[in-house]
């Protein structure tokens, strides 16, 4: 027998994962183990501590999923155990609602998608109202973030959602390309600096900066957000780009630009998030392409202190929880009892 | 409107996997009806539901592609545990689709969307425009009383009579004709260049149908959006029900992306998006601002 490499087989079709490992320095031993979706946690066999912090926010797992993504939460019920997510980021919340651009909103490109949202979302109150209730009492940590076009909607929004109950940090979304105003702050360090520092006066909540990567130097954005004060960086949101439809010399999406998500930015992402890991002390939270266990690893080992699932979720909608059934595995293949202790840990190349 | 409009369906019931292709056979022109190994789809699916398919290797395609329900199928008499789609080669997923041979496997979930709302209907006109007629062997076997879709199965009264007006470009277009026939439906078609039917617009066909009736008829409509636009007018203008089935670009066709939304009124007449993949596809006709 091998050494201590467990080993998962490939997701069957009733959903289940079948973990096969073989137990260190004892006899051979084989031992299949099918889970119950409920408690499937216990794949952490390997006894690798899941859990991490981000400034003063600490996360059971570094799973969560991207705003925008995963609706707000209610949507995905059906198909993921949200309870086990590391944190849920429900879709970007104005002051005000908003009704979004005109369809068509998104098409597929090579590798990824482009979309062209542009925040639709019932505004602020009904948030509070109608949607927080349900997340919750979900028992995971929820991240709200938040948009707005002036440094003051920021901090009215901040104010108003601190004491929120169930709310576990807030999410400053600087880097939406497709509505114009808020992106500023993501592209001027002085504007970022301010928008974050307001915020955190005006609420107890630990603050992301979502950061875009439409930048020339991210990692001058990231330190502005850290002299702000925000716990974390989380990058990166979609990069800007367009589809062409020649025939009929237009563009595809109703709004002209759109943001690239998907695989075909991972690259970028990753890129980014070694850069700014490397230029600012604050975590980060790598967002941009994630759609295996394979993906997870490289953006921890790059720098990234946890994870957000986009695209993926569309695409394969449990996408998270097979990445959650194989981290425990894949950190100790690296002999990491912790997250922490592979976080970064790239070595030099000449 | 006996229900809320429109009718939020979370795909609480919803199931994702991975699937084996039973068959793959080529019905029109362009056109191919596929069937996949499924019972936990096709136990709980509706008539108007409509589930994402993906290819099982790859990235490209990226994302799922929504496809509705065709019919379900069972193997012996027992519960269904298959479902049909039949779809028309259009693009880079539907062209890998039509290259796929029995036993081969494909990833899907659902069901997904609301479906169309089990309504005590007298006569059932289903207007079909192109490919838009795949909805609608199932409404049509749920109102004839020969099957009972979903988990718990959904009892709707039986319908005296259903008709199905069916409009293509040419007759070669034309696909599951007998389907229809064999349910005890009757057909209608049109053609826009006269190869078969009614040399026209299938609204006229449908016009006809409606007007001739001696019983209270209800309409339900699927395909290209000027012809689901004519088909709403027609509706508001003959006072009869009607709901359609709406096709837009869909990223997860479960609620998560805001991609797919439609310009829906609310009962004071102000618009909103809303999204067809879990607040539709099927609206009121009335309702959706074309
Ligand atoms: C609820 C619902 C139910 C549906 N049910 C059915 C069904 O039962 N049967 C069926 O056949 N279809 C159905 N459709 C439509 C079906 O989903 C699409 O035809 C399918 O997604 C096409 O995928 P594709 O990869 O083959 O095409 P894609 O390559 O994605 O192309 C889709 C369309 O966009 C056009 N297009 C793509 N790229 C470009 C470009 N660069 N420039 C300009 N145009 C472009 C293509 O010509 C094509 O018309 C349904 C849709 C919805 C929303
Ligand atoms: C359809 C769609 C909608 C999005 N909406 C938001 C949003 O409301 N707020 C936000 O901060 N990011 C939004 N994003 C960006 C994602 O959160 C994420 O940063 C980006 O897609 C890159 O990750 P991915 O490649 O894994 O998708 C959206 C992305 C997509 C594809
Ligand atoms: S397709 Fe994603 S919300 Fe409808």
């Amino acid at each position: 027998m091998g050494p201590a490499a467990p080993k998962l087989t490939p997701r069957r079709s009733d959903g289940y994962t079948v973990v096969e490992f073989i137990v260190p320095r004892q006899p051979p031993a084989f031992l299949v183990v099918t889970l119950p979706p409920v408690c499937r946690d216990n794949t952490n066999s390997a006894n690798v501590q899941l859990d991490v912090q981000l400034g003063r926010l600490r996360l059971r797992n570094p799973i969560a999923v991207a705003s925008g993504t995963f609706g707000y939460a209610r949507e995905m019920a059906g198909l993921v155990d949200l309870a086990r997510l590391g944190a849920i980021l429900p879709k970007t919340i104005t002051r005000d609602p908003r009704p979004g651009n005109p369809p068509p909103r998104s098409v597929e490109t090579t590798g990824g998608m482009l979309n062209s949202i542009g925040l639709n979302n019932d505004g602020l109150d009904e948030f509070i109202q109608r949607k927080m209730p349900y997340l919750a009492d979900l028992g995971t940590a929820i991240i709200v973030s938040i948009a707005g076009r002036t440094r003051e909607d920021f901090v009215d929004l901040a104010t108003r959602l601190d004491g929120v109950p169930g709310i576990a940090a807030l999410e400053l979304n600087v880097s939406c390309p497709n509505v114009s105003g808020g992106v500023d702050f993501g592209t001027n360090p002085d504007a970022c600096r301010q928008v974050v520092a307001g915020v955190r006066q005006a609420c107890s909540l630990p603050v992301l900066a979502k950061l875009t990567p439409n930048v020339t130097d991210v990692a001058l954005i990231a330190r502005a957000a850290e002299e702000g004060g925000a716990d974390a960086i989380s990058l990166i949101n979609t990069c800007l780009g367009m589809a062409v439809d020649w025939r009929r010399r237009r563009a595809i999406l109703g709004n002209v630009l759109g943001g690239l998500s998907g695989p075909a930015i991972k690259p970028i992402a990753l890129r980014a998030v070694y850069q700014v890991a490397r230029a600012v002390e604050v975590p980060v939270m790598g967002i941009g392409g994630i759609a295996t266990i394979d993906d997870v690893m490289e953006f921890l080992v790059a720098g990234a202190t946890a994870v957000q699932i986009g695209t993926a979720n569309f695409y394969n909608p449990t996408a998270s929880m097979q990445i959650l059934d194989a981290l425990p595995t894949a950190l100790a293949e690296l002999g990491a009892r912790s997250v922490a202790d592979v976080v970064g840990t790239m070595t030099e190349r000449k | 409107m006996s229900e809320p409009c429109p009718r939020t369906s979370y795909a609480d019931n919803a199931w994702q996997g991975t699937c084996r292709v039973e068959e793959n056979v080529r019905v029109a022109r362009d056109t191919y009806r596929l069937r996949l190994a499924c019972p936990e789809i096709a136990q709980r699916i509706l008539p108007g539901q409509f589930l994402m398919l993906r290819l099982t290797a790859g990235n490209d395609p990226l994302l799922g592609r929504p496809l509705a329900l065709y019919d379900v199928y069972s193997h012996c008499d027992s519960s269904p545990d298959a479902v049909q789609v039949v779809y028309l080669v259009v693009g880079k997923m539907t062209t890998l689709l039509a290259e796929i041979k029995p036993g081969a496997t494909i990833d899907a979930w659902g069901p997904l969307g609301n479906g169309f709302e089990a309504r005590p209907t007298e006569h059932l006109v289903m207007v079909a425009g192109g490919i838009g007629q795949t909805p609608f062997p199932a409404v049509a076997r749920e109102c004839l009383g020969l099957h009972c879709y979903g988990e718990p199965r959904r009892q709707v009264p039986r319908a005296k009579k259903v008709t199905l007006c069916y409009g293509v470009r040419s007759s070669e277009y034309l696909a599951g004709v007998d389907d229809f026939e064999r349910l005890g439906v009757e057909v209608h078609v049109s053609t826009d260049d006269g190869s078969a039917g009614h040399h026209g617009l299938v609204t006229d066909v449908a016009r006809s149908v409606i007007e001739r009736s001696d019983a209270a008829c209800r309409m339900v409509c699927c395909g290209p959006e000027p012809m689901l636009a004519a088909t709403a007018e027609l509706a508001r203008e003959l006072n009869v029900p009607c709901e359609v089935s709406l096709e837009r670009a869909m990223a997860c066709g479960i609620g998560a992306c805001f991609s797919c939304v439609a310009k829906v009124r609310d009962p004071s007449g102000n618009w909103t998006y809303r999204r067809t993949c879990i607040e539709g596809p099927v609206f009121d006709a009335a309702g959706v601002e074309f």
